[in-house]
This record gives structure tokens, C-alpha cells and sequence, in this order.
């Protein structure tokens, strides 16, 4: 088939590989699995639950690519598995590289006729180490090729969880972690904050049709955000929340309450990026609208370990941090770029 | 040659790290007061640790230099002088995550040696639960609770103290309690004088108890051949799980609902420290507790119930916390239980009896903490055990 050079750069919004609708709930969920049980993470692993419900939503008809994090390391010691569908190890900045790669690979495998042309979903899952800190260049390359059909999902767990918590480039203000540890000198000892990943993966490329956060104590429109990812055409983005008892310190019973509270507390924005257009979701959007009223982030940072060390004003700093990303932002919670610039006067 | 001695700590893994480390460091520096040389260290094929999933930690310790330069030269040891177990549940075998298999708590003692384990539990339970072994060896018992906090917050109920007390009493020869009680005070500057008060009390008040060849579980532990690289496919490629099937109802017969296929290497029979008992009956069917397990461990029956499989599910509790209905899931203490049997099958067969035994589980349930829920829980868990006594 012939495409014109100009087709070529619009090809995504010539043909959309699939057609996946949304679940209408969790009772209408399929009952399969395709990350299933036997794996090695953590009592109330969140990120095992992101496995879980990102190939439940994407089918059996998937591949997936993990680069080195806990999701590789805990699910896949020698000579054992707890994929249904087919995985391969990628390293750990490679996550988007191999994405890209794979889709590639099965485009021409279809076009030799090699395989049955059907639509093959290929998806790419990082850690916020491998993706945020490490894979950011492959991530972003991936992101300005249209032409290839790919899911990147980065699964956060705000901190190099896999070897015993070191500090990451999303790991939150203050927070204990291995490198970070609180002293009695000084207190505070990490005092930069969370990168806004997700929203310089929209901003940064326009022809991605598809970028979104996600939490999975919002299964259903985590699920979703999976679908219309797969479904969409062209490489697409998600960056997911993930509770980690272990290094976040905290009983595993409290994986899903933290997610929400994440969400209600207004650190965790839920919220996608289609083809230009930002939409606000769920829980986020009530904040925004004023018909739910932003829990304290003290309610969130009590319950954890790792801000144990905290005092009253570090609670308040924190708050004061979280209130700046929704009263002055651009888009609450999203943007990171202060709404006084509309006001300015332009110069004489 | 001298004597080599060695002792072991199995552990929770993250939820008990900072205990094993404390007790395996004290060892050796106590040691080293009475002359000798030791060095402690975690189980490399240990970590990166999980929560909940069994570790170990060793204190080896030599009379002098060569004889510890020799212990040092294996491994990890391979048999050991006393086990010391700080989890009661672990009693009923060691399941680690980069090990393939179950082996036995008492799998390293020597004949003659000692297990101490901190229990509630009696003598006979905590035997009953253990495998049995060839030749006899000594329980001794801590009554505490297991001791259970994070990675960063550390809940110092003096667990580490009575322990290394125990230690004092029953292997005399490896450190003397005045040298533990000097080494407490140096290493803690704060609570030192109180944590040689505790070393004390459980010094005085340790007693074993022998157990027979032969005596204890007789369930064979679960293993298997690990297949060879060589009879891997092309590319180092592995099979994956096949896809589950619908299951079939033990009483009418009917086929319905879905039970995935699970990872047959690893079974997380003790990657547990509580597990879900469901009343069958309260279920209002939303489906949340299987949505939300994180090792798809719910089995969905013909009818749509969910059958907690015992067989994946690691103990965590979030089905509890995210269950509407009360009392419907209730995570209960694993030494309350004897097999892995399905609960969904024993309510299907005989649903009174099952609502019966119900009963009895989870009354007689006791407490478990796992690890940090807010800001000061831990010193008034402390406040509520001393006043318990």
C-alpha cells in the first residue's frame, strides 16, 4: 500500500487498531486473568495489582514488556512465571525502546504474512526508576512515532523499590528512604519535589493521542484508561499511583484506602489527555467543581513510615505545596504553570 | 580448633527486619565480650525482602579467628545451635522467596540444639505445627505476640531483648548474660539499663521443653525438581500459565464461575500470617475483594461467590478493609488452621457446620498487627501489652 508522505504524519488518524468499549462496572468485568497468582511481590503489593487489571483490560491477545523493577524481579525468578499471556524482560531505561520495537516487530510479521493480521496489543510497563529517572529518553522517543500502536505503562511506587527503597526522581518531599534517611541533626533530609511526570509526557508530545494517571483503588476507570489506550492508535502513556507497604511503611491492609486518600487528599490528580483535550476524572473532578471538599494531606501522611519524622510545620509545608498545585496552577493539580501569567499586563 | 557457633533468626521479611538485625548484631558484639569472634549477616538469596515473605538472618561466632574464618567460608550454615523463630506462624515452615519449596523451621538445628520461638501459643500447638525431625532437639517459648513494624519505624517492645536473654540461657556457652546486659547498654544508650531488665527477666524465667524424634507433623513439605537451562525452549523462553477454567460445585454438580491457573512453583502457603475467613452467607456479591487481591486469589464460584484459594492468597488484608459488609471477610490468625482446604467447599457440603466452625475461628482468634497504621500506634500497643503483663 502506497501513503503519501503527508498520510504517512496523519496515519493514526486514518485507521484506529481496535475497537475496545469501556467496562460499564466492576460486575462487568471478564473473569479471566492473565497476571495470575504465584508471585513473589510484597503482602498488599499495589504495583501486582496493576499487572493484574492492566492485562485483565487489554485481553489475552497482549504482549507485554517489563523492564527491570520489582514487577520483574518479584514475578519472575528463574524458571517461573505468573503471566498467562507473553512476557519478556527489557532492561531497565528500556521500557519505551521495547515498545516501540515490538510493535515494530509485529507490524512486519503481519505485513510477511507470518502471523494472522489481527490487532496485538503491546504493552510496556516501567517502574518510576526505570521510567521517570532512567527511561525518560526512551519513553519520550517512542512517543513521537505515531505510526506505531503501543501502551507505556509506569507503575509508581515513589521510590527504587525493588532494591530496598532508594530515593527516585517521584519520590515526595521529606520522605525516609535509604538515602534519605531522617537524622537527628537534620530532619528533612530529600527536598525536592515530585516530578510531574505524566503531565510532561502530554505536554511535551503533541501527536501522543492518549496520556493519563491512574490509581488502582479506581479499578474501573484505571481499566479504561487501559482500553482507550489500546484502542486510540499511535503510542500511548499512563502513570499509575501505587501504595507500597513496604517502602512507604504502612500495614498492607491500607494498599487500597491509600490510593484513595491519595486522590482525595489532591496529590494524586486523576486525569487524561485525548487527542488535546484534558479532562479531569472522578474524584479529581469533584475536587475541581467544588462538590468534594480536598481531605487534609495529613490524613494521608499519617498513616505512612516513611513521613514519621515529620513535624506540624513539615505537614503544613506539604500542605501548603499540595494547595499551590490546585489554587494557582493552570489546571488544578496538573500543569505546573501558574495562572497570574494570564493577568500580565503585556509590555508598553 | 576452636568451637564455631551459629544461630539463626527466621523472620518476616521487611515486617521483622530491624528485629533480626538487632538480635544477630547483639549476638555477635555479646560474643565478642566473652572473647570470642562473630559476624552476623542477612541471607543474600533473602533480599531484596518482601513484606511478609520468610527471611533469615545468622549470627556465626568462632572461638577464635580461624574458626569463624572457616564458618564464614560456607554460605550460610548448615546447621545451627539454636533457631530462633520470631513468628509463630513460621513454625509451620519456611517458604522463601528466591528458594523453591517449603522447608521445615527446624530444619537446621542440630540434635540437641534449640528453638525458640515467640508464642502465645502451647507447647503442644507449636510442635503439632512444626515438622518432624530425626533426631530431638529443645522448644523454648517467649510469650510475647510476634512483633511486627516496617521498614523505617521500628517498635521496640524489647521482643530483641528477651530474645537475647533466652539465647543467655540456653546456649551459656556462647555469651554470658552480664556481657549481654553490658552490650545492650553500650549499643542503647537510652533504653539500655530497661532492655538488660528485660534480658533479665526472660533469663531467669526461660525453660525448654524436649522434643522427640519424630515428633511433630508428619505432612511432607512440598518440593519439586527445578528444570535445568538446558531444558529450556529456544531464547531461554519458559511456558506461561495456561488460562484458568470454570469450576464445578462439589454438590450439584454445576460448572460455573472461573479459578485461574496459578504459578505451580510458588505456592504462598507461608507467605501468610492471617487469612480471610468468609461468611459465604453475608456475601452481597459486589465483587470487591476479588477485584482488589493483588494475587488474584479469589476463585469464583458457579453461584458468584469468592473462594479465597489458599494456595495464592499471601495474608494481606486489603479484602478485609475494602469489604462492605461486616464481619463478612475476617482475617484470622494463621495458627488457627491446619490445612489449606477450600472454605468455599466445606460451606457447600455442610453449611451449618461450616457456620459453626466459623464461629469458633474467629472468636478464638488471636490479635495480629502488621505494621504501621498511624502515628503512635506502636507505644500503645506497648502500653496495652505491659499492663496485660
Amino acid at each position: 500500500m502506497a501513503v503519501s508522505d503527508r498520510e504517512l504524519a496523519e496515519l493514526t488518524h486514518l485507521k484506529t487498531p481496535q475497537k475496545l468499549d469501556p467496562f460499564k462496572g466492576v460486575k462487568k468485568l471478564p473473569l479471566e486473568e492473565y497476571f495470575t497468582s504465584g508471585h513473589r511481590t510484597c503482602q498488599g503489593c499495589e504495583s501486582a495489582l496493576v499487572m493484574k487489571l492492566m492485562v485483565k483490560a487489554a485481553g489475552p491477545r497482549t504482549i507485554v514488556l517489563g523492564s527491570t523493577g520489582c514487577m520483574y524481579v518479584a514475578n519472575t525468578t528463574y524458571y517461573s512465571t505468573p503471566w498467562v499471556v507473553p512476557w519478556m524482560h527489557t532492561q531497565l531505561g528500556s521500557s519505551g525502546s521495547a515498545a516501540l520495537g515490538a510493535s515494530a516487530a509485529v507490524r512486519a510479521l503481519i505485513r510477511k504474512k507470518k502471523i494472522k493480521d489481527e490487532p496485538i496489543n503491546i504493552i510496556a510497563f516501567c517502574g518510576d526508576g526505570g521510567g521517570a529517572d532512567m527511561g525518560v529518553s526512551g519513553i519520550s522517543a517512542t512517543l513521537t512515532h505515531p505510526e506505531y500502536n503501543c501502551l507505556i505503562l509506569m507503575y509508581d511506587n515513589e521510590s527504587y523499590a525493588n532494591t530496598d527503597i532508594q530515593l527516585s526522581g517521584s519520590t515526595p518531599y521529606g520522605a525516609h528512604t535509604t538515602f534519605s534517611p531522617p537524622g537527628t541533626k537534620k530532619r528533612i533530609m530529600h527536598h525536592r519535589w515530585k516530578k510531574n511526570f505524566a503531565a510532561m509526557m502530554a505536554a511535551g508530545h503533541p501527536t501522543c493521542r492518549f496520556v493519563s494517571t491512574v490509581c488502582m483503588s479506581y479499578p474501573v476507570l484505571a481499566m479504561n484508561a487501559v482500553r482507550r489506550a489500546l484502542s486510540i492508535g499511535g503510542p500511548t502513556f499512563i502513570h499509575s499511583l501505587d501504595p507500597c507497604p513496604k517502602g512507604w511503611d504502612y500495614d498492607p491492609m491500607l494498599s487500597h484506602e491509600l490510593g484513595e486518600i491519595a486522590v482525595e487528599t489532591g496529590i494524586w490528580p486523576l486525569w487524561q489527555v485525548e487527542d488535546g483535550k484534558l479532562a479531569l476524572i472522578g474524584k479529581t473532578r469533584d475536587i475541581a467543581d467544588n462538590r468534594f471538599k480536598r481531605r487534609p494531606v495529613r490524613d494521608y501522611l499519617l498513616k505512612q513510615g516513611r513521613f514519621a519524622h515529620f513535624t506540624d510545620d513539615d505537614i503544613d509545608y506539604f500542605q501548603a505545596k499540595v494547595d499551590e498545585t490546585w489554587k494557582k496552577w493552570v489546571v488544578p493539580g496538573v500543569i505546573p504553570i501558574a495562572k497570574e501569567v494570564d493577568n500580565d499586563a503585556p509590555p508598553v | 580448633m576452636g568451637r564455631l557457633y551459629a544461630v539463626e533468626v527466621v523472620y518476616r521479611g521487611i515486617f521483622q527486619k530491624t528485629l533480626a538485625k538487632n538480635i544477630t548484631r547483639a549476638i555477635v558484639l555479646a560474643a565478642h565480650r566473652d572473647g570470642k569472634h562473630g559476624i552476623s549477616f542477612g541471607r543474600y538469596g533473602d533480599s531484596p525482602e518482601r513484606n511478609g515473605i520468610p527471611a533469615k538472618a545468622f549470627a556465626i561466632v568462632g572461638d577464635d579467628e580461624v574458626t569463624l574464618e572457616e564458618g564464614m567460608a560456607k554460605y550460610e550454615p548448615k546447621e545451627v545451635d539454636v533457631t530462633i523463630c520470631v513468628d509463630d506462624t513460621l513454625c509451620k515452615g519456611v517458604e522463601s522467596w528466591a528458594w523453591y519449596g517449603l522447608q521445615p523451621i527446624n530444619r537446621l538445628t542440630k540434635p540437641g540444639g534449640t528453638l525458640i520461638v515467640t508464642s502465645l501459643e502451647t507447647p503442644e500447638r507449636l510442635i503439632e505445627m512444626s515438622h518432624r525431625k530425626d533426631t530431638p532437639y529443645k522448644l523454648a517459648i517467649i510469650k510475647a505476640a510476634a512483633s511486627f513494624s516496617g521498614l523505617w519505624v521500628y517498635k521496640d517492645d524489647h521482643t530483641d531483648a528477651r530474645i537475647l536473654g533466652a539465647v543467655a540461657r540456653v546456649l551459656p556457652e556462647l555469651f554470658s548474660l552480664g556481657s549481654l546486659q553490658e552490650t545492650l547498654k553500650e549499643e542503647n544508650p537510652k533504653t539500655g539499663e530497661l532492655l538488660a531488665v528485660s534480658a533479665q527477666k526472660q533469663f531467669d524465667r526461660t525453660s525448654t521443653v524436649g522434643v522427640a524424634a519424630g515428633e511433630g507433623n508428619t505432612e511432607v513439605p512440598y518440593t519439586f525438581e527445578m528444570p535445568k537451562w538446558t531444558e529450556m525452549r529456544e531464547g531461554i523462553a519458559i511456558p506461561g500459565i495456561p488460562a484458568g477454567a470454570a469450576i464445578k460445585d462439589p454438590v450439584t454438580g454445576e460448572v460455573g464461575g472461573f479459578q485461574p491457573e496459578r504459578n505451580p512453583t510458588f505456592k504462598k502457603y507461608l507467605t501468610r500470617t492471617m487469612r480471610p475467613v468468609v461468611d459465604f452467607e453475608k456475601c452481597i456479591k459486589c465483587e470487591l475483594c476479588w477485584i482488589a487481591c493483588p494475587d488474584s486469589c479469589f476463585d469464583v464460584t458457579p453461584e458468584k461467590l469468592y473462594d479465597a484459594n489458599m494456595a495464592a492468597c499471601c495474608g494481606c488484608g486489603v479484602c478485609e478493609a475494602i469489604c462492605p459488609v461486616e464481619k463478612c471477610i475476617t482475617m484470622v490468625n494463621e495458627t488457627a488452621f491446619t490445612d489449606n482446604a477450600s472454605q468455599w467447599q466445606a460451606f457447600r457440603k455442610d453449611a451449618p457446620a461450616y457456620k459453626s466452625w466459623l464461629v469458633t475461628v474467629i472468636e478464638n482468634r488471636p490479635d495480629r498487627s502488621h505494621g504501621f497504621r498511624y502515628r503512635g500506634q506502636y507505644e500503645e500497643q506497648i502500653k496495652q501489652e505491659v499492663s496485660h503483663g
